[in-house]
């Protein structure tokens, strides 16, 4: 039986929220050249054979902007998810599925880095 | 007014009703423009997915690469490309105008309109721009 | 297609509600039925069909939509106007708020063709055929299109709309600069009419934690008083996932604003004096 007042305040302002903000815009604007570099280059390899796809990747520039950004997308990612998991999400659930976008983009991330070092690093 | 405890409020006895919402809401450029945001975000983290998806099979080899393209090249591979393309670009494009916002610029409605309008058609043109550069440069 | 400022009706339309079931996330006891239509006057030349929301608290039953035909050229030209010929010559029981008839207390706002706005300020010959009147987007409502605003000032309470200083109360005034009083310029003059926070989608789906535009845009106001001095502790009330990032510039705030105001670029500016603390 509480107040309006206490009600609305719930359990006070957690005095935080501007570094996943920050975060979001920063990751953001990675991505602006890092997408446009990764559609540019599917583009311009279209109807390309294995080897020139490979040629391509493993040289030293395509394989560490590769890796950057998977590290900003999948960051981003995780970010916007979580968002959009508490707009809608109100039961318990919540935690559990934040936890598991969070813990499935470090797993695709890792998983992205790996594949790309393999073909860097292939003969 | 004489309200009693449950965030709803009571009258008379009986639980308030809560008046429509998106039920009834007129869908603006504004709300359809950002759920249309939130829509491409989701689609797009399908197509991360798809990207590693994609790097793993390129680094297993020919044969595993083989198979995830002739996925992508068919038709309903194709289909599902393009339609991850207008995602991304129409996410860029409405990432682009939340930046911009960021800054504190670009709040009249007039500009909100126009940025708005912008969106909409810089996906459009820069989709079939990509993709009528892929169709050239396969020949 | 441009929207120059809010007032501006749209002339097309190309959908009238979001694809959802009629029944969306609705409650039982939010349903709304079928109304009844109420008879038109006779010999009127000039009629409108308004259908409205109606929910009697001392009845068993949902709300309903009732149907009314209004004669044009017994009533003023505004929908408020409308309302007030229906209850004197129709429906006694009809309820709303209304006081200024100017558009300036901010009592009769409601949703009208779909969108929140004043009735006394939104003229008869803007709506369409027929005229839909709800309540204010997702309230608790008291009666017909009285709507209960308890939480939404409970919200503004929490962000503390009076002056902090701890510097003592000089003789005269507080100086402030021309420029710096300019600053308080299109936040002042909010009525607290609530269109805004009742027209977010993200208020709709978190407005027990979310603060709404109508209460960020208040503590803004007073985060840009000169001569406030307790910038610090409004950040710190302010800064919380829930209170103030639940704002993701939807902008239905700016588009449905009935004086004009523009809620999403306050938000804008509390965001970017969280990060100018931040470093």
């Amino acid at each position: 039986m509480r107040s309006p007042l206490a009600r609305a305040q719930g359990l006070g302002s957690a005095k935080g929220g501007v570094k996943h903000w920050w975060a979001e815009r920063a990751s953001a604007v990675a991505l602006v050249p890092l997408t446009l570099w990764l559609l540019g280059s599917i583009v311009a390899h279209t109807g390309g054979d294995y080897a020139t796809v490979i040629g391509w990747l493993k040289t030293p520039l395509a394989s560490l902007s590769m890796i950057v950004l998977l590290l900003a997308l999948f960051h981003h990612t995780a970010l916007g998810l979580q968002v959009v998991i508490e707009d809608y999400v109100h039961s318990d659930a919540k935690f559990a599925a934040v936890i598991a976008v969070r813990l499935g983009c470090l797993s695709l991330a890792s998983a992205g880095v790996v594949a790309t070092l393999q073909i860097a690093f292939s003969r | 007014m004489d309200s009693k405890p449950t965030i709803l409020g009571v009258t008379a006895g009986r639980p308030r009703p809560l008046s429509p919402n998106i039920q009834i809401y007129r869908p603006q450029l504004t709300s359809v423009l950002s759920i249309a945001n939130r829509i491409t975000s989701v689609v797009l983290s399908l197509g991360a997915v798809g990207l590693v998806i994609w790097l793993t099979a390129a680094a297993m080899g020919p044969r595993a690469y083989g198979e995830v393209q002739g996925v992508v090249v068919s038709w309903g591979g194709r289909i599902v490309l393009f339609g991850f393309t207008f995602a991304f670009f129409m996410h860029l494009c409405g990432g682009i105008r939340h930046l911009v916002w960021d800054t504190v610029h670009g709040f009249e409605l007039r500009s909100i309109y126009i940025s708005g309008w912008a969106v909409v058609a810089g996906s459009v043109v820069l989709t079939l721009a990509a993709w009528a550069a892929s169709l050239l440069l396969a020949g | 297609m441009i929207i120059e400022s809010s007032d501006q009706v749209p002339r097309v339309t190309l959908l009238k509600r979001f694809p959802v079931p009629r029944n969306f996330k609705v409650t039982p006891q939010s349903r709304i039925e079928k109304g009844r239509t109420w008879p038109a006057p006779a010999d009127a030349s000039r009629l409108k069909a308004f259908e409205v929301y109606r929910y009697d608290p001392e009845s068993d039953r949902n709300p309903r939509i009732d149907t009314f035909e209004v004669d044009l050229d017994d009533c003023g030209p505004m929908v408020l106007d409308a309302l007030i010929w229906i209850k004197n010559k129709v429906d006694p029981t009809l309820a709303f708020r209304r006081s200024c008839r100017e558009g300036v207390c901010g009592s009769c706002a409601m949703n009208m063709d779909g969108t929140n706005w004043l009735a006394c300020t939104r003229f008869i010959s803007d709506m369409s055929k027929p005229a839909t009147i709800y309540p204010l987007a997702n309230l608790p409502i008291i009666k017909d299109l009285v709507p209960d605003t308890t939480h939404l000032f409970a919200q503004y309470e929490i962000i503390q709309p009076w002056l902090h200083a701890e510097t003592p109360t000089p003789e005269k005034e507080r100086l402030q600069s021309p420029q710096e009083r300019s600053q308080l310029d299109g936040y002042y003059e909010c009525i607290l009419c609530f269109c805004c926070t009742s027209g977010c989608p993200s208020h709709w789906w978190n407005g027990d934690r979310f603060l709404g535009p109508a209460a960020l845009l208040q503590a803004w106001r007073w985060l840009a008083d000169s001569r406030d001095e307790a910038e610090e502790e409004r950040l710190d009330t302010l800064e919380d996932p829930f209170r103030l990032y639940r704002c993701h510039t939807i902008l239905n705030c700016t588009r449905t604003c009935p004086k004009g105001l523009n809620p999403g670029k306050a938000i804008a500016e509390i965001k970017k004096m969280v990060i100018e603390r931040e470093g």
